[in-house]
């Protein structure tokens, strides 16, 4: 996206995002007590600043630009070109994590996370990834759980563990 | 003056109890590692061990974050040092000769006057902290509402405005901050507010998924998208440790000038250690006997920049245990951590809980011992360390990062606010907006709010207090200027830049 149009995306969010919050703030009831100021003051008050650093974002935009941005150039700013895969990668671990982690239990989504976020960051060893993250995720697991009594869900290695006594 | 000795030799009892002393040895060790560790900065490490405030007494709790925190800056120099990748915008000043250092063979010297620097920096700096924080408490215990809500919009305006790149985008993450912090239930009256019915929001939103999402699955996005096909290039450890006596001889100077510089800027709100690093470096430079080493491996200018770095850092805890005002990202959190066990830093917590402020006071001249023994002697093993690739690296981390968010409430939603929040972190760091603001306006706009409506309560509703009570006035006014007077300069240059282009 070149530099202007994602610019002027970002402006035009901060500024929504502060008419919306403008218009949550002027639902709120006013119940002022002693202060005269109820809890409604101080979010009218935030989101019209949003509104005004919205408006203030789209006047650089307007005027050449954001000010002192950061350069549009990857190789000047000493980095590579987005490499989608990676981000994609990184994100879909994530998201496996999300999906995994009640039913699956923490150790199978660490393990997922560990592999998908490895291969994101270009790991050429997948099944050393694999076994690194479920090695991890079963240390940090009984650590919480029998150490520190944080309880993480078991999931598919319920029978393995309670049958180890852990 | 004899209390104060009194008290720090009660906090001494406290932290060289076996059980502190482990807890600040664990804290110093953890900083040392993420300090040396590209990706994990100490307000991240702290963030992610909130959670495990339920399960630790807040002494020893305490005492390790402290210790992550002032730890990460030993750590942070070895990899400025032997990588030249500045892993925190306060070791760019180091990067400038260490690593010019290090390829010239002399890895050595730079990391041990960087060592031995930051511990000397550090323990002057707590020796001013130890004097320093009772004065200022004296001062404190004078404050009202109305003037700890003026010193929390300076604290707002200097972090968010004047530092950084650009005021707008500074500004624009501090209100989202701010927004962020009137999510969930208002304290004071029960209202709930922008919670939109969703239980996970009711409580409102938590710092951990916010500095983990901001820092860790941000930061992991944008380093996988734009550097994880670059190589990096880490430079060997070779010959002596040692530094020679003409390397001591220039070395002693620039730290104790760096800590005279870094210390108080450390205690303003002036933003970290960023500043007084380049400040000590331009001094080194413009004192030396030998400007013609700048740029090829002066080591002047790796012992000034270090030594300020720590002597700030340091700094910061004036400002964070007297009044209760965080003035970087990990203040911030920090603060978290005490609030997360019902304390409230601020001149009462020297009274209510002088045992624990002294002990974590005393707990620092400690960790300065110690660090300077992990730092030297130990040096290879952080070596090895930094030879973590950064896949499994990233990896791990995303691995903590979300165990962190997850035994909050056992709920996938904060999983998934976790990654939006990522998202969010990967957008501000492309488009280069600062995290702090951020980070300290969900912190700290609650407290702010209430002092506002408070000062408002007992003022009955006459919002003239803050202009009349002079604190307060002076506070703000000078907050004006902060903003103004920097904008008229940049109108003024513009202008004159358009004139020229256009005679």
């Amino acid at each position: 996206m070149p530099r202007r149009r994602a610019e002027l995306v970002l402006s035009l969010g901060v500024l929504a995002l502060g008419v919306f919050a403008t218009v949550v703030a002027f639902r709120l009831p006013e119940a002022g007590g002693y202060a005269r100021i109820g809890p409604n003051f101080v979010p009218k008050v935030v989101a019209g600043c949003l509104i005004v650093m919205g408006l203030w974002l789209l006047a650089e935009v307007a005027t050449g630009g954001w000010r002192d941005a950061v350069d549009d150039d990857p190789v000047a700013r000493g980095e590579h070109a987005f490499h989608l895969p990676a981000f994609a990668w990184v994100s879909a671990g994530l998201f496996a994590q999300m999906a995994l982690i009640r039913d699956a239990g923490f150790v199978v989504a660490a393990t997922a996370l560990f592999f998908c976020v490895a291969r994101g960051f270009g790991s050429a060893h997948p099944a050393r990834d694999a076994a690194t993250g479920f090695a991890l995720g079963l240390a940090v697991y009984l650590f919480f759980v029998k150490f520190l009594n944080v309880s993480l869900p078991a999931g598919w290695l319920a029978p393995l563990l309670g049958g180890a006594g852990l | 003056m004899t209390e104060t000795l009194s008290a720090l030799a009660a906090g001494f009892g406290v932290a060289l109890a076996p059980i502190n002393l482990l807890w600040g040895f664990v804290g110093v060790t953890l900083g040392t590692a993420i300090g040396v560790l590209p990706g994990v900065g100490p307000a991240l490490t702290v963030a992610m061990l909130l959670p495990l405030t339920s399960k630790l007494d807040p002494t020893g709790a305490l005492i390790m974050f402290a210790g992550i925190y002032y730890g990460a800056m030993y750590g942070g120099s070895t990899t400025t040092i032997l990588l030249n990748t500045p892993g925190e915008s306060a070791s760019i000043a180091t990067a400038l000769e260490g690593n010019k250092m290090a390829k010239r063979g002399r890895a050595g010297p730079a990391l041990a006057t960087a060592a031995i620097g930051s511990f000397v920096a550090g323990t002057i700096a707590t020796v001013l902290l130890t004097l320093l924080a009772p004065v200022v408490v004296e001062v404190a215990l004078k404050f009202g509402p109305t003037e700890y809500f003026a010193l929390m919009v300076f604290a707002f305006v200097t972090v968010a405005a004047v530092l950084g790149a650009s005021t707008v985008r500074g500004l624009s993450m501090l209100f989202l901050g701010l927004l962020f912090g009137l999510v969930g239930i208002d304290d004071q009256t029960g209202q709930m507010r922008f919670a939109f019915g969703v239980p996970e929001l009711m409580d409102g939103i938590d710092v951990v998924v916010l500095a983990v999402g901001l820092f860790a699955v941000g930061e992991a996005l944008y380093v996988a998208a734009y550097q994880s096909r670059t190589r990096e290039a880490l430079e060997r450890l070779s010959g002596s440790l040692w530094m020679s006596r003409d390397d001591w001889r220039r070395s002693w100077p620039a730290w104790l000038r760096a800590t005279a510089i870094g210390f108080p800027f450390g205690t303003i709100p002036a933003g970290g250690a960023e500043i007084p690093t380049f400040l000590s470096y331009a001094m080194e430079k413009k004192l030396s006997k030998h400007p013609e080493e700048f740029g090829k491996g002066a080591i002047e200018g790796v012992a000034g920049p270090e030594a300020a770095n720590n002597a700030s850092s340091t700094g910061v805890l004036v400002p964070l245990l007297t009044l209760g005002i965080p003035t970087s990202a990990t203040a911030a959190i920090l603060l978290a951590a005490f609030q997360s066990y019902g304390l409230q830093p601020g001149p009462l917590l020297f009274q209510t809980q002088s045992s624990l402020v002294w002990g974590l006071i005393a707990s620092m001249y400690v960790g300065n011992v110690l660090l300077l023994i992990l730092n030297l002697p130990l040096i290879g093993v952080w070596v090895q360390v930094l030879k973590i690739p950064r896949a499994p690296l990233y990896a791990g981390i995303l691995v903590f990062a979300t165990l962190g968010a997850y035994s909050l409430h056992q709920s996938v939603v904060d999983l998934v606010v976790l990654y939006v929040f990522g998202l969010l972190g990967f957008l501000m760091r492309r488009f280069g907006f600062p995290v702090a603001p951020a980070v300290i306006g969900l912190i700290l706009g609650p407290l702010a709010e209430s002092q506002f409506r408070r000062a408002l309560a007992i003022s009955q509703g006459d919002a003239s207090v803050f202009f009349t009570h002079p604190i307060s006035a002076a506070l703000l006014a000078l907050t004006a200027l902060l903003v103004v007077v920097p904008w008229l300069v940049r109108v003024a240059r513009e202008r004159r830049v358009r004139a020229g282009v256009r005679p």
